[in-house]
């Protein structure tokens, strides 16, 4: 598991509108909240 | 979680879900919900490479650990949690703790630009039984856009009548906005979420 204080890594993934959605595109901008879930038909 | 997006909001917060699940499926997962307007991103390509460099793959089972990352706006990891996979979430916590992370930062952030929103003029094409077309009317149901009238050719011969006058052919989905067609389903929900989410 990755440690408070430690640089995100980046990443480039599609979102369910096709959109690319990159991590660095909130730098200056937003705090971002990763939710990390198994699968879908589950609870966020 | 949709309840509490305003906080999140208000606190400078992009929501991210990620699991290894497609695009597709993302979809119709959402529209099951009621609607998901945060991004949720497929980590399949190669799957769970970006849960792995967060070093929340979880190897034997296949899936993504059922985890947080708080990640500030200078890309610096605020606070990482795993409830396991069978665990929940508490997300009024979380929002707490998004709260604090941006009392340090909110002074410094710049925005992002509003979206242009949608023409008035828009409408959705669609077609029965035709799975494009279920997909760009979930996109309106994600995005929470209820001004689009969505016109089923199957059904309503005017529909497929204007359909036909403006756009040249009988193909749908068709999202029309003044005189310009679009007909992929992709293009159209694309175009959908550039006109309403900031991102």
């Amino acid at each position: 598991m990755i440690n408070v204080g430690e640089a995100a890594p980046g990443f480039t993934l599609q979102d369910q509108f096709s959109r690319k959605i990159s991590l660095d595109q909130f730098e200056g901008r937003r705090h971002v909240m990763l939710l990390f879930y198994p699968l879908d038909f589950t609870p966020t | 979680m949709e309840d509490l997006l305003d906080r999140f909001h208000a606190a400078n917060t992009q929501v991210l879900g990620v699991s290894i699940d497609s695009i597709y499926c993302h979809a119709n997962w959402a529209m099951s919900l009621g609607g998901i307007s945060f991004p949720l991103l497929s980590d399949f390509n190669p799957k769970g490479a970006v849960a792995d460099s967060f070093g929340l793959y979880l190897d034997e089972a296949g899936i993504d650990d059922r985890a947080t990352v708080i990640v500030d706006a200078n890309g610096v990891v605020r606070h990482v949690s795993s409830v396991t996979p069978s665990g929940k979430r508490d997300i009024a916590e979380l929002a707490g703790l998004c709260e604090k992370v941006n009392e340090a930062h909110e002074s410094t952030l710049r925005s992002f630009p509003d979206p242009p929103g949608l023409e008035d003029d828009t409408v959705l094409f669609v077609r029965s039984n035709c799975m494009f077309s279920t997909n760009a009317a979930a996109a309106l149901n994600n995005l929470h856009i209820d001004t689009v009238p969505v016109r089923n050719v199957t059904d309503d011969e005017a529909a497929l009548d204007e359909l036909v006058a403006v756009s040249g052919k009988a193909q749908a989905p068709c999202l029309v906005v003044g005189n310009k067609a679009r007909h992929e389903a992709a293009d159209i929900i694309t175009y959908l979420a550039g006109r309403v989410s900031e991102l």
